[in-house]
């Protein structure tokens, strides 16, 4: 239920040891080149390069990738069959007018559009899980911190951060205890599981809230949360690797310029 | 044995840390401590044994000031604790707590940024914390463990997080609030022997432990609590050797000194010396059966200081000799023998059975760092004065690469 943590992936990936200012360069740069691409072409190249460096450079497991994106693809295939439908043109394939006022058709146009917003979302989505695979949260705070995000939000971040897997695995053993007691057989009795879990949690959650304090009392705690590691160092394959994929794209983008599929 | 002289040079040191008939009660609920008094002295090995809901971790909880006692004072540095943030600030400075469960001890996402917590929020200059965090990981053996969360760590790497993260701070005092709990055999004896290490770099440590064979062969002091009072106070062979006093705490008594019990009961006459160790049962049952040593020549132990640059030498030395028995003192000298992948057969109590392997007629080798070469030698001479046996100790030298037969005719 809970084994499968993003995070954790994050943490032991192929690529975690390349400078963050790199990988988060390469995904959001590909995130702006998806927006900016006026065609299908680009998105999913971008999407194949990505997801060929999340599967062999950073070497995550691929049915764990697949998992992860088969969710947003079924949102993303029902809001390009609405598009489709709606978005109309002028050369019709099939249409139908159901009401007066309201009409579905298919057309040359909302086929391209189509099209076009369902690889804008495999790009940018490969782009999201990319930054997610490779950069685990405890490198984005060091980076946070150097782009002078006010260091409140940084140090109620880190403090979420660690809480959340101390309560999580407070939620796992609950959640055990309750299944070796049969506690989620049937639906009325899940239902009261689920409740007293949410109970358990937030008196867990509250202990160690209090038990935070305590131990940075304990320590001398003045108001300075603990400084960060550094970022490591921008080695010369990574830069040349990221700026070929991005002046790569880029050329996709431009060379693609207003391409349509049909 | 060296235990007597220890204690007795350490009685000559001065008093760290002091309870005067302190009382305490937890709102709505009974009086934990009910008027304890006791002194501590710089360099103590203490340990505070007692079953549940004796009060020892509240008791521990006063020594940095995270309780304040209703009645009776608390001295620190024959000082009485003050309770403002400043003086509070400076005694966490010099007592450092290391909690029962890591889990609540460790604050931050990364090692790194937990070790550096408290050096941090005292205001060290930020290559003054790099310093003491790099110190304080390669004193609890995770050099290399910076950018790792917490989360992914097992339950005796955390615990050694904990521990680095009060040891950043370089405190005089280490209180330890059941050091061993949650961790398997091998675990627990890694800490211990940590605790050994930094007792023996002159930090004062205090524990609290239910674990009675622990903390027997290794205090030099046992404080038996019950119901908030102290039942005994003494060396750990007196504190544990009244059997009334061990039943009343929920105690049992440590196999050797029951042992050592059931064969005076037998009739045996025994030594009045009670024995801690392994070793020290072995000499006792060996002058029992008149037989001083099984061999008529006892084997040697070779004490190799991983800190002087002799890898290759000490490397020749143990590929020259097979079936010799090696073990690691300190966590430098278990990493330097993992990185070679030396095989240990001792990872604790590594002096005492490599006596215990010197009897039998067998040479062995002690891998272990700068300080405790004189541990070594001391313990080894202290055998020999008591046993009567002598066992020579050689130190592997740089590029002097001896074979067996030869380090043989010269011993």
């Amino acid at each position: 239920m809970f084994e499968d943590l993003l995070e954790d992936i994050a943490q032991k990936n192929g690529l975690r040891q390349v400078n963050t200012y790199l990988k988060l360069a390469a995904g959001t740069g590909a995130i702006l080149l998806c927006l900016l691409s006026t065609s299908y072409i680009a998105p999913l190249f971008i999407a194949v390069l990505l997801t060929f460096a999340i599967l062999f450079l950073a070497r995550v497991d691929a049915k764990t990738y697949t998992r992860l994106f088969i969710h947003p693809t079924w949102f993303a295939v029902m809001s390009v069959a609405g598009i489709v439908l709606i978005y109309g043109g002028s050369t019709v394939f099939w249409s139908w007018d159901p009401l007066p006022w309201f009409s579905l058709s298919i057309t040359r146009e909302s086929i391209n559009q189509g099209f076009f917003v369902f690889s804008r979302i495999v790009g940018g989505m490969s782009a999201v899980c990319f930054i997610a695979l490779t950069t685990p949260m405890t490198d984005l705070f060091i980076v946070m911190r150097q782009c002078r995000v006010p260091e409140v939000v940084i140090d109620l971040a880190m403090i979420i951060y660690r809480t959340i897997f101390i309560i999580l695995n407070q939620v796992i053993q609950i959640y055990h205890a309750q299944v070796m007691r049969l506690g989620y057989s049937s639906w009325r009795e899940s239902i009261h599981s689920f409740a007293s879990l949410c109970g358990a949690a937030f008196i867990a959650s509250w202990e160690s809230g209090e038990d935070l304090i305590r131990a940075m009392e304990s320590r001398c705690y003045n108001g300075k949360f603990a400084l960060l590691g550094e970022t490591r160092p921008v080695e010369r394959i990574p830069l040349f690797a990221v700026m070929v994929f991005l002046s790569l794209s880029s050329l996709v983008v431009i060379c693609s310029w207003d391409m349509t599929i049909i | 044995m060296g235990h007597d002289n220890y204690i007795g040079n350490k009685s000559m040191s001065s008093i760290i840390l002091e309870a005067r008939g302190i009382r305490y009660r937890y709102p709505r609920s009974m009086e934990a401590i009910r008027g304890i008094s006791f002194h501590v002295r710089k360099g103590e090995k203490i340990a505070l044994v007692g079953p549940n809901g004796a009060g020892k971790s509240t008791l521990l909880m006063m020594f940095n000031g995270m309780i304040r006692p209703d009645t009776g004072t608390i001295l620190f540095d024959s000082q009485p604790v003050r309770y403002d943030t400043a003086s509070l600030r400076m005694l966490r400075k010099r007592v450092g707590f290391v909690l029962q469960n890591p889990d609540r001890q460790i604050i931050a996402p990364t090692v790194y940024q937990d070790v550096a917590f408290g050096p941090t929020n005292l205001g060290y200059p930020e290559n003054e914390v790099k310093k003491a965090v790099a110190l304080a990981l390669s004193h609890v053996g995770l050099e290399g463990f910076d950018r790792r969360p917490p989360h992914h760590l097992s339950g005796g790497e955390k615990k050694r997080v904990a521990i680095a993260g009060v040891l950043a701070m370089d405190p005089d005092v280490l209180v330890f609030d059941e050091p061993t709990s949650g961790l398997d055999p091998s675990g627990s004896e890694d800490i211990m022997e940590l605790l050994d290490e930094l007792n023996h770099e002159g930090k004062t440590v205090i524990i609290s432990t239910h674990d009675v064979e622990l903390a027997y062969p290794w205090a030099d002091r046992a404080i038996l609590l019950l119901d908030g009072r102290i039942l005994q106070e003494d060396v750990p062979d007196v504190a544990f050797g009244n059997p009334d006093h061990v039943r009343m705490a929920h105690l049992s008594a440590p196999t050797l000194l029951e042992l050592y019990f059931e064969l005076q009961k037998r009739g045996f006459s025994l030594p009045d010396k009670k024995p801690r160790t392994v070793l020290d049962m072995m000499h006792i049952i060996e002058t029992l059966f008149s037989k001083t040593c099984c061999q008529a020549r006892p084997g040697s132990i070779t004490i190799c200081n991983v800190d002087l640059d002799n890898e290759e030498s000490l490397l020749e030395w143990i590929s020259n000799r097979t079936g010799v028995s090696v073990g690691a003192m300190g966590t430098r000298a278990k990493q330097r023998a993992e990185n070679r992948q030396i095989r240990l057969d001792f990872t604790y109590g590594v002096i005492d059975k490599c006596i215990l392997k010197a009897l039998l007629g067998e040479d062995s080798l002690i891998l272990t760092t700068g300080s405790m070469v004189d541990r070594v030698h001391k313990r080894v001479d202290d055998y020999g004065k008591e046993s009567g046996i002598h066992i020579t100790v050689t130190s592997l030298e740089p590029g002097i690469v001896q074979t067996n037969e030869e380090s043989r005719r010269q011993t």
